[in-house]
């Protein structure tokens, strides 16, 4: 049983963000609670109250207008992996499919993912390289922050206290895109990543004319890495390019890592991960020739 | 051979469709309205003395009925299966873990926070988490009788002069990890008075013993004591030994109330035994042909704060050392050390899985010597009908391994093309 | 604090009580509920021994608070065998030897429910998928795998008899 001495359950976003600001902090937000409600109950976390937004109807829902995607913040890693809209973002998709088990996907939230900021959230490592916004609503207003910038070491969010993420937008990738996901974990199932890597890329007369790279579980929280897109901008897919892509992973991993003990692991890994996703977009397979 | 009905038929288990509707009770499934909870303060530190329980904060707590230490057990304050060294509640701390009070409350609730508010005062001494440490001359003794519980040995033949004229000799050092059991149910039970009997329900693998091991404790007579084994979640050895059926007993009895307890995952983790981690030098040495002339090995079993089934493992260590080959000189030490770790029990195979890494490793790289294949050097040595085992046992009735084999080397060849390449 | 009124439908049945809103899920129904077919083995969703369905979804009730259910419809190990008749999916772990200890026995039949009322005909690698979240200690996969092929093919055979 949980130590609680205030429980909400409020049916609207506008009274659950009412009853955050009068409780001046005394009260949280309570997501899918995959992991708010296991470290309270074991005594790990304490806090005086909830506010459990599961019963607010704003923060469900995905939908399109557009070329942008809206995901209510409650929607769970379930609903992502089957949305039929998230098609052109299947990075997104895979990336929810990654996470913990059929158990946790149908329970655990991206606002939850997003908001616990752990450095090896899959969904969160696709949402980087979506470039995707987050809006967080209070009961003072509204204010939209990409989800990159929300997040500000492990288990540190610039969320303020008060404020609720209501729902993730992001444009969909352009014509002739294709994305991916990839997570290494020490099973299967119910891993926390070793490692994540997202890849958007999109070819035009048959090169690619635009990438995104992000890279989790490599520092404090997934990471856009600039200087892994470059390798990619402008070249024609080939098996050469995915080698001189990983040369320069490890050497980014490396950089990243500085002495941290899981260097020589990770830098390795990355090389690993990276030749199967970029094999997946490049000729539609992960195995791996030769 | 005639029909029968069981032997060569598929038959149902007995306990299959009551598990497969949630209907079989487990140790927390018992209900017994009104039982009392129970909660255990476990040292934080992993040696010392326990100077101090003060228990008058806790017992303001509404719902909190009693507060039992060592002070209050009635009987012999120690069990094991093998050496009675484990008390039920302790007055000297060997490991981290290792139960200081029992809370009985109405509710878990009121239970958990007399935990967070019991003041122990404990005299730590330096502790002991490797065995080499623990069997130094000036180490502190774990218990009276010393860090070394017991010394194993297997001896046969001269393996010294055997040493001098083999063709090959490989020495190597061995560590191999604890293992936790991790049976996906935890230890639970209940217990209640039934007139004068003492009776305790829970998830166990080893009812008789526990049934004796209690009643010491208790200091009641055996007929007054009943176990009934609940139906169990798994146990791969882990639930031989004691775990809550002395605290259950011990609350029954004294208040006269039914009792219940569940480990939570945590504390099961901490508070049970362990597979022995074990420290292995071995030597052995083969002909230019590759057979098996002597085998010399040092075993050391980490067993923890408490025996359990140390002992048992340790012998069985020493008598699987040489593997399922013939070894004519064998020289085999092993010993069963205390330390200030998490007790070591029985675990699947009681020390035999971790002298068969050590063992087979040994006839890979002899085998790598002696540029033999992995496969033809144990054809060479493998027990038969005839063979002499370490321990001078004739096999003269079937031994299997050879066929074994053979036929695990025929479906690796099915499974694997290619692989028969390196058969020699 | 104040009591939670939760409402819910368990196994068909409307529920309303009175609950301390801090209690998860699998402790109501356990302990208010006396369902104790549903099992805790970790308590941090690792092992699914809590597995219960919760609008056709598998959820560990070890990580749901209890108001989170609030007006949801909760499937539990007791509310598959319908009038008393095994499901073929419990006579398929019979038949298959897929229970061991049985601990881990009610969740894993549940996350099987779950998949087959997804994926009537999945393969060795859906069912794999279907049952990650739940741990058997007394390693029994390859039976368990076995016994939801089994259930699977027995569905398929009742279909065709019904004549759809």
């Amino acid at each position: 049983m949980l130590n609680l001495s205030a429980y909400y359950q409020p049916d609207s976003l506008a009274e659950a963000l009412a009853l955050l600001t009068h409780s001046g902090g005394e009260l949280r937000p309570l997501a899918g609670g995959t992991d708010l409600v296991p470290a309270l109950a074991k005594g790990e976390t304490h806090l005086d109250g909830l506010v459990d937004l599961c019963k607010i109807p704003e923060l469900r829902g995905i939908s399109r207008v557009d070329d942008q995607i809206r995901i209510g913040s409650l929607s769970t890693f379930r609903d992502i992996e089957n949305s039929p809209l998230l098609q052109p973002a299947s990075l997104l998709r895979e990336a929810a499919a990654a996470v913990g088990s059929p158990q946790i996907r149908s329970q655990g939230t991206i606002g939850g993912n997003i908001a616990n900021a752990s450095p090896a959230a899959d969904t969160v490592t696709a949402l980087v390289a979506l470039k995707a916004l987050a809006t967080l609503e209070s009961a003072a207003g509204s204010r939209s922050v990409p989800v990159s910038e929300l997040l500000c070491g492990v288990g540190k969010t610039k969320i303020r206290p008060g404020e609720v993420i209501k729902e993730i937008l992001f444009q969909v990738p352009p014509q002739g895109s294709s994305s991916g996901f990839i997570k290494l974990g020490r099973r299967k199932a119910l891993a926390i990543a070793r490692m994540n890597l997202a890849i958007i890329i999109t070819v035009e007369a048959g090169r690619i004319s635009r990438a995104r790279v992000a890279l989790g579980a490599v520092g404090p929280n997934p990471s856009r890495r600039p200087a892994l897109e470059l390798v990619l901008i402008g070249q024609e897919q080939s098996l050469p390019l995915i080698d001189t892509f990983i040369i320069a992973a490890e050497k980014e991993v490396s950089q990243m890592l500085g002495t941290r003990p899981s260097v020589s692991y990770k830098r390795e890994a990355v090389k690993g991960i990276a030749r199967e996703l970029l094999h997946r977009l490049f000729f539609g397979t992960g195995q791996v020739v030769g | 051979m005639s029909e029968t009905s069981i032997v060569g038929k598929t038959v149902l288990r007995v306990d299959g469709p009551a598990k497969v509707r949630g209907e079989s009770r487990y140790g927390a499934d018992i209900d017994i309205p009104g039982a009392l909870f129970l909660k255990v303060l476990r040292s934080e530190v992993p040696h010392g003395l326990v100077k101090r329980i003060d228990a008058a904060e806790a017992l303001k707590i509404p719902g909190v009925v009693r507060v039992f230490t060592h002070a209050d057990v009635p009987g012999e304050n120690s069990y094991g299966i093998i050496v009675k060294d484990q008390p039920a509640l302790t007055d000297k701390v060997r490991f981290r873990g290792d139960a200081l009070a029992l809370v009985a409350a109405e509710t878990d609730v009121a239970a958990k926070r007399a935990l967070e508010v019991i003041k122990v005062e404990i005299e730590e001494l330096p502790p002991l988490y490797d065995v080499w440490a623990a069997m130094d001359e000036k180490a502190p003794e774990i218990h009276a009788k010393g860090n070394i519980l017991t010394v194993s040995r297997v001896k046969k033949g001269d393996v010294d002069a055997a040493l001098e004229t083999a063709a090959v000799v490989v020495s190597r050092r061995y560590t191999t990890q604890r293992v936790e059991h991790c049976y996906i149910e935890t230890e639970a039970g209940v217990a209640y008075m039934d007139d004068d009997t003492l009776v305790i329900k829970a998830g166990t693998q080893n009812p008789h013993y526990d049934r004796r091991d209690v009643s010491r404790v208790l200091g009641l007579p055996i007929n007054r004591v009943r176990i009934v084994q609940s139906a169990t979640g798994g146990g791969f050895g882990g639930k031989l030994d004691i775990s809550v059926q002395c605290f259950l007993g011990l609350a029954a009895l004294k208040l006269g109330r039914p009792v219940r307890i569940v480990y939570d995952r945590r504390e099961s983790i901490i508070a049970t035994g362990k597979r022995h981690p074990f420290f292995v030098e071995y030597t052995s040495a083969a002909t230019k042909e590759g057979k098996l002339l002597a085998v010399k090995a040092k075993i050391v079993g980490d067993t923890g704060a408490y025996a359990s089934y140390g002992p048992a493992t340790l012998n069985r260590a020493a008598v699987h050392a040489t593997g399922p080959y013939e070894v004519l000189n064998v020289d085999i030490k092993a010993l069963c050390v205390y330390t200030n770790n998490p007790f070591s029990g029985a675990m699947r195979g009681f020390g035999t899985p971790q002298m068969a890494f050590v063992a087979e490793s040994q006839m890979d790289l002899l085998a790598q010597a002696l540029q033999l294949s992995p496969l033809e050097i144990r054809r060479r040595n493998v027990l038969r009908p005839g063979s002499l085992t370490a321990t001078g046992q004739r096999l003269d009735k079937s031994v299997g391994i050879g066929a074994t084999l053979e036929a695990a080397w025929e479906k690796a060849c099915q499974v694997m093309p290619g692989l028969g390449g390196e058969a020699r | 604090m104040d009591l939670f009124q939760l409402e819910m439908k368990v196994n068909g049945e409307a529920v309303s009580v009175p609950v301390n809103p801090g209690l998860r899920l699998l402790d109501v129904l356990r302990d208010v509920l006396h369902l104790s077919g549903t099992k805790e083995g970790c308590g941090e969703g690792e092992c699914g021994a809590c597995s219960v369905i919760i609008d056709g979804e598998l959820v560990d009730s070890c990580l749901v608070l209890a108001p989170q259910a609030h007006n949801r419809e909760i499937i539990t190990i007791e509310g598959i065998s319908a009038d008393g008749e095994l499901d073929t999916l419990q006579s398929a772990f019979l038949e298959a030897g897929a229970v061991q200890c049985g601990y881990c026995t009610p969740g894993m039949i549940l996350a099987a429910k779950v998949l087959l009322s997804k994926n009537p005909k999945p393969g060795r690698q859906d069912i794999a998928r279907g049952i990650a979240g739940n741990l058997c200690r007394c390693t029994g996969y390859a039976k368990i795998i076995k016994a939801v092929e089994l259930a699977a093919a027995g569905l398929q055979q009742k279909e065709g008899e019904a004549g759809v």
